[in-house]
């Protein structure tokens, strides 16, 4: 589906239908989080790419609006369409979300257009800060990829059994867009195309279990011809000056890349919220099959205390770690130099590791905002950032 | 004489404390604390299987709110805005209607047999049937 197209035409319906009263009922909904962020590192690089790391503070790193719009055209259709304005983008209004809705019935929802992609479990509301408790959602799992959103169709479904509730999706799409590469310290394009993904929630009472995965068919872009082979091609001149074949380059070429490869992404944990005590923990494990991207296992812990009514105090613990011992995906490269390349670009893309332990406050001064204060510190293997802490302090609302 | 007069403010107490969950009269579903619960949270979707069932609710600051959020659904009017939060910003539910008083909430319930809500106890008469106290 053309991204463009179905904004468009979402957008489009809703401004329709708003003309048109006796047949739309239009309810606006909005969020925001105001905050000042001050990040610090003893390399000097920013800790994470959507923040500075000079010490300095700043108002737009982490702060956001966004309006959401949805068109009610009865017998179970809908249109929504979610705008956002995003500090760290200056502000630019994007229309994050543009989706229609229908209810085949209570239990089953089908949606089309650009919706979130579930790529972890708060992944579809990680940008509505009033609905967690921290003042940033651990980035060792929520490290903001930029396919948090994704052109497709989903069918999201409720059952209930006895006291227990069990939510599931179901969604296939694609996408196109950037990530940040800590090897090139840069965004490079790549894409999903063929995404399959599934989710489940089951709840009773005051617990949570979840688990979700996605598999996807990778479009190497950028990645591909910048980051591993662009930086590989001395390496290649060097082999083939060793005497290294076309087809000795050619099995170099297709172990090291990630287009055509399989994307595979899986997420599962837990939420308790019993009386005072929250609970959480969350474990994802992704990376690309059979290419120099090694998989990554991230997690996070967190054990909040709600204090007062209109108080919570949570502390957490992250970890990112990527796996760079696995190198099968070089089984069919026997060039010595070009088998050496394939695991320097493994272990370049695999450089970033880090970890870190924060305290969060969240304090509901208002029924429809909260004041969150928020430090993390920790330590990234990359020599250009090392030990680092992270200020911020603002206000989550929405309307 | 006192301790009468004590029991006395304590009944009334109790009773003002009190919420009634009402249906359409026509409706004669029976219905639990926890499928209440799972209704108002959006989860259970309709009654027996077949009906579709829409809760309606009122102010967050009313008597019967506060009571019917605390001793059935178990969360405070924050946690259930963060809840809905959820729901509404990934378009997988709407968070009940809010009403401006029992009469209302009677009015809608006696004219709707999909319609669910709550009451102050005491409030509800003849047009609808309540299927549940707390």
């Amino acid at each position: 589906m053309n991204c463009n197209n179905a904004v468009k035409w979402v957008i489009g319906g809703v401004m329709v239908t708003s003309s048109f009263t006796s047949y739309a009922e239009i309810v606006f909904n909005g969020f925001a989080s105001l905050r000042a962020t001050a990040a610090d590192s003893d390399g000097g690089a920013p800790p994470f790419p959507t923040l500075h790391g000079d010490g300095d503070v700043s108002f737009s790193d982490e702060s956001l609006f966004a309006l959401q719009a949805r068109a009610d055209l009865s017998e179970g259709l809908s249109a929504t369409v979610q705008m956002i304005a995003e500090g760290q983008d200056d502000f630019e209004v994007e229309a994050r979300w543009a989706y229609v809705s229908y209810e085949i019935n209570p239990q089953h929802t089908v949606s089309m257009g650009r919706f979130a992609n579930p790529s972890f479990y708060q992944s579809e509301y990680q940008n509505v800060g009033y609905t967690h408790n921290f003042g940033r959602l651990p980035k060792a799992v929520y490290a903001g990829f930029d396919f948090t959103t994704i052109e497709g169709i989903s069918l999201d479904s409720n059952f209930v059994f006895g006291e227990y509730a069990l939510s599931t999706k179901l969604l296939y799409g694609s996408w196109r867009g950037t990530t940040y590469l800590a090897a090139t310290q840069q965004d490079e394009s790549f894409g999903f195309k063929d995404e399959i993904s599934v989710r489940l929630e089951l709840t009773k009472g005051w617990w949570t279990v979840y688990g979700g995965f996605f598999i996807v068919e990778i479009e190497g872009g950028s990645v591909d011809t910048n980051a591993i082979l662009g930086n590989a091609q001395q390496a290649i001149a060097l082999a083939q000056s060793q005497g290294a074949s076309a087809a000795q380059v050619k099995a170099f070429e297709d172990a090291v890349t990630w287009d055509g490869k399989n994307g595979l992404y899986g997420y599962t944990g837990f939420h308790i919220d019993y009386d005072r005590v929250i609970l959480d923990f969350e474990y994802a494990d992704y990376g690309v099959e059979d290419s120099s991207d090694g998989f990554n296992q991230v997690w996070y812990t967190a054990f909040g205390y709600r204090v007062f009514d209109d108080t919570i105090v949570t502390l957490h613990h992250e970890k990112f770690l990527q796996d760079n011992k696995d190198l099968d995906f070089l089984n069919g490269v026997d060039q010595p130099t070009l088998k050496a390349t394939g695991i320097a670009i493994r272990n370049s893309l695999a450089l970033r590791e880090f970890d870190g332990i924060g305290l969060s406050v969240r304090y509901d001064f208002h029924p429809n905002a909260a004041l969150k204060f928020q430090y993390v510190a920790g330590e990234d293997t990359r020599p250009s950032v090392g030990d680092y802490s992270i200020w911020s302090a603002g206000v989550d609302l929405i309307f | 004489m006192k301790a009468i007069i004590l029991a006395g403010f304590m009944g009334l107490s109790y009773s003002s404390w009190a919420v009634d969950v009402v249906v359409h009269p026509s409706n004669t579903v029976a219905l639990d604390k926890s499928q209440i619960e799972q209704i108002f949270l959006g989860k259970l979707k309709t009654f027996t299987g077949s009906d579709k069932a829409v809760p309606v609710s009122q102010s967050e600051t009313s008597t019967a709110s506060e009571e019917f959020y605390s001793k059935v659904i178990g969360r405070n009017p924050t946690q259930l805005k963060a809840y809905w939060s959820k729901l509404l910003f990934t378009g997988k539910g709407q968070p009940p209607k809010k009403l401006a008083s029992d009469e209302e909430v009677l009015k809608t319930v006696a004219a709707d047999p999909s319609i669910i809500g709550y009451v102050s106890s005491g409030s509800a008469d003849g047009s609808v049937r309540v299927v549940a106290s707390f």
